[in-house]
């Protein structure tokens, strides 16, 4: 699964430490998240898009066969 | 906004300033576990005696258990995946490191295992899983 946060938290002017602490997270989660290492449960998944105002699908991109 | 602010509190933002109670009450229950093995080792006691001081660490090793896993119910997801990782390897490679163990005890290689060793194992297996998932996943 591919995702938008680097791009989102460019717009935004965030460091991976503010999204942290914005969506109540450890900064290992972010990382992980952003680079693509770590898929996220759909809570979390719904607590990224919405501190960037976004829909999860606007985030998150499924890709067949990922 | 806002409520995406407060569910800083559910998860393992707060956990870095809970450090103190844990510390606390691992030194109690380790000083528990000295005095109970020096009462055993070097006191004459009556059995009855040597059964309590035998379970006198019990209580501080419980609330030491509950409070590492109220830790655990407060880590963020990605955090218990990597806690589950890192456990897995601990688990799985102790019962692997055990079962080696015997296999040269038989063939008269070794000395009998000590208990003490199954928790270095653990412990030493537990950190490589820790490591190797937090490195897998950066």
């Amino acid at each position: 699964m591919k995702n938008r946060m680097r791009v989102l938290r460019a717009e935004k002017d965030w460091t991976q430490a503010q999204l942290a602490a914005q969506i109540g997270v450890s900064r290992q989660a972010v990382i992980a998240v952003e680079n693509g290492k770590y898929d996220p449960a759909l809570p979390l998944a719904f607590k990224i898009a919405r501190a960037f105002g976004k829909t999860v699908e606007e985030v998150f991109l499924w890709e067949d066969g990922a | 906004m806002n409520r995406v602010h407060s569910d800083e509190h559910h998860t393992g933002i707060r956990q870095s300033h809970s450090y103190l109670p844990f510390l606390l009450v691992l030194l109690v229950a380790s000083a528990i576990d000295l005095t109970a093995f020096y009462l055993l080792d070097r006191i004459d006691l009556s059995p009855p005696a040597r059964t309590g001081a035998a379970l006198l660490p019990l209580p501080g090793n419980i609330a030491l258990l509950l409070m590492i896993l109220r830790r655990i119910r407060r880590l963020d997801e990605f955090q218990k995946h990597v806690q589950l990782e890192a456990v897995a390897v601990g688990f799985l490679a102790t019962g692997v490191a055990v079962f080696i163990y015997g296999y040269l005890q038989k063939a008269h290689a070794v000395g009998p295992l000590n208990m003490g060793l199954v928790w270095v194992f653990m412990l030493v297996f537990y950190a490589i899983g820790y490591f190797a998932a937090v490195s897998h996943y950066k």
